[in-house]
């Protein structure tokens, strides 16, 4: 998930202290979670959660779990980075017996193809990444719109090359995962011919300025686009015709964690179906239990992990057009 | 051991654990391989070095040092009218001082989002300008190479106005008086005594501005709009979406040891740096 949350991540939950209660280890987003599910969690079970907000995307989860004795117990990594994560030995097996009302995930999310068996996570919260228009944007469907000189300064793509790549391979009808070099260099002259329509390269931050009109359209994820929307109901989030990436976050238990039992129970809580719609509420990112979402995955691809060369070749283009 | 030595105790462990540890790390890691998922593996290699040999990253080097060279510029031009100002305010000295510090209290982040909120379109300028007439359209403020020139130099702005102000309180005045009497024209004292008496100042305060100025990724992002790239923004790059830590750690210290080699290089000739 990135850096979505930067700042609210700056100022992310305290940590509880000592009172001899069973203490659970939890990292997540700061706002990903529904304040009730953490505190009916403690009042229920009587034990302690410590809930440490992740500033940088799951990718610091991975550097802070790396050691193998980070001390926490639940983690919420995203679908792409469940498998390194396993391959890492990062990642424990989850014990179906503990997890009755995983029963209540909906039928596309029993099987995620990054998890078949749901063996290892179990999906947590789900989103994409379109537009968030307001209304002087008018007539705007297609990511290719964005292009559109009439949108000279106006206009802002995420700051983040996984999305952007994702935007233009999905203009050229590539998939937003592919190794090609020639494909990523041909959305790499998209990019670069995008630039200069474009604002700026903003994530979650934007949203102000899309609410004040100074951005009539921005590349945002879901679920931060719905928090604007739920601000300034004549907004609308576009899910563009060409096809758009999608993220599921995910949540698992990890190898070292001495509380496996209660982090079971944790996790089980969670899906409790009045739990989780709390949860898809508060974060405004969409529920795996939830139905009637089918279209919105349907035009949609999830990411996966690049492998090194491709990931040090996006890279590059990416400085080439951040250089530009 | 002597009671010296204890005294100097604290310093050596806070260097120490707090520097040289660190570094040995950031060393070590440049000098390992990517790990296929971030982190870094064996074996050792001085890739991460060659790869920065690259007219790309050369460039955004040069873009890094020339913005830090505006930054510190802008400071001195700036700070040292303040500092003179201060200097002679007599007793009201020490609220001036206070006032100049006040920013330090909040924020280094809010304070730079702040000057979002000032610069958008509907920003307070911009709504100002356009409520007086003066403009038809908002001027695009934010998200330019000025927009991030005037964070970075009113973040700094204090880091300057401090050690000009020292040197300067302690200039003796008479000096200047002096001057004038044996018919030094205001300008010819100004440059001809006030700047070499006040030089150590100015120097402390533009390798106060300079450094971190070069390192700066924060201001660049939020003010920039991501829409170019320094140096700062290429090493944290590295650790985050490319997961490529030992590039990342080579890109930063190739930066430390080309300032480095600038700050020894001046103070070779100057014995009063810092």
């Amino acid at each position: 998930m990135r850096r979505r949350h930067f700042f609210l991540g700056l100022t992310g939950l305290a940590g509880c202290t000592g009172s001899g209660k069973p203490r659970l280890n939890v990292i997540n987003y700061s706002d990903y979670i529904a304040r009730e599910t953490l505190t009916g969690f403690e009042r229920e079970f009587g034990v302690e959660l410590r809930y440490s907000a992740v500033i940088e995307g799951s990718e610091e989860t991975i550097a802070r779990t790396m050691s193998g004795n980070s001390g926490w117990d639940v983690v919420f990594p995203e679908n792409r980075l469940v498998q390194p994560m396993r391959e890492m030995g990062l990642l424990g097996r989850l014990e179906p017996a503990r997890l009755p009302n995983l029963s209540h995930l909906a039928g596309l999310f029993r099987k995620p193809a990054w998890d078949p068996a749901i063996e290892w996570s179990a999906p947590y919260l789900w989103s994409c990444c379109g537009i968030l228009a307001g209304e002087p944007a008018g007539e705007l469907s297609r990511w290719q719109d964005l292009w559109q000189p009439r949108y000279r300064g106006k206009i802002t793509m995420l700051d983040e090359p996984s999305e952007v790549f994702a935007a233009c391979l999905k203009i050229l009808g590539y998939s937003i995962n592919t190794d090609s070099p020639e494909q990523l260099r041909r959305a790499q002259e998209l990019a670069l011919e995008q630039k200069q329509v474009l604002r700026a390269y903003l994530n979650t931050e934007v949203r102000d300025q899309v609410v004040a009109g100074d951005v009539w359209a921005a590349q945002l994820w879901q679920g931060s686009a719905q928090l604007s929307i739920d601000q300034a109901p004549e907004l609308r989030f576009v899910h563009p015709a060409e096809g758009y990436s999608l993220y599921c976050d995910c949540v698992g238990v990890l190898a070292e964690s001495r509380r496996r039992e209660l982090a079971h129970e944790f996790i089980n809580y969670l899906y409790r179906p009045e739990v989780a719609r709390a949860n898809s509420a508060a974060s405004r990112a969409l529920s795996p239990c939830a139905t009637g979402n089918e279209t919105v995955l349907e035009r949609g691809e999830w990411f996966q992990t690049a492998s090194g060369s491709t990931q040090r070749l996006r890279d590059r283009l990416w400085t080439e057009i951040k250089s530009a | 051991m002597s009671l010296r030595r204890w005294f100097l105790l604290p310093a050596w462990l806070v260097t120490t654990g707090l520097f040289w540890a660190p570094m040995g790390i950031v060393l070590a890691y440049s000098l390992l391989t990517r790990g296929p998922y971030g982190g870094q593996s064996l074996p050792l290699s001085l890739e991460s070095y060659q790869r920065f040999f690259d007219p790309l990253y050369g460039e955004i080097l040069l873009r890094s040092f020339w913005i830090a060279v505006e930054t510190t510029v802008l400071c001195l031009v700036l700070g040292f009218p303040l500092a003179w100002f201060i200097s002679r305010s007599g007793p009201r000295r020490g609220m001036y001082l206070q006032l100049v510090m006040l920013p330090f209290w909040t924020s280094f982040l809010v304070r730079t989002y702040a000057w979002v909120f000032l610069l958008r379109d509907t920003g307070l300028f911009n709504s100002v300008l356009l409520a007086l007439g003066w403009i038809e359209q908002p001027l695009p403020l934010l998200y330019n190479h000025g927009a991030v020139l005037v964070g970075l130099v009113y973040c700094s702005l204090p880091l300057a106005v401090l050690p000009i102000y020292s040197t300067l309180e302690r200039l003796d005045y008479s000096l200047v008086e002096a001057a004038a009497d044996l018919g030094a024209t205001p300008w010819e004292t100004f440059t001809r005594v006030v700047i070499p008496v006040s030089a150590p100042g100015l120097r402390t305060a533009a390798f106060l501005v300079y450094v971190p100025a070069l390192g700066t990724y924060l201001t660049s992002d939020l003010l920039g709009g991501g829409s170019t790239i320094l140096i700062g923004n290429l090493v944290q790059n590295q650790f985050t979406t490319a997961r490529d830590w030992p590039f990342g750690a080579a890109a930063s210290l190739i930066l430390m040891v080309v300032v480095l080699a600038g700050l020894a290089l001046v103070a070779r000739h100057r014995e009063d740096i810092l």
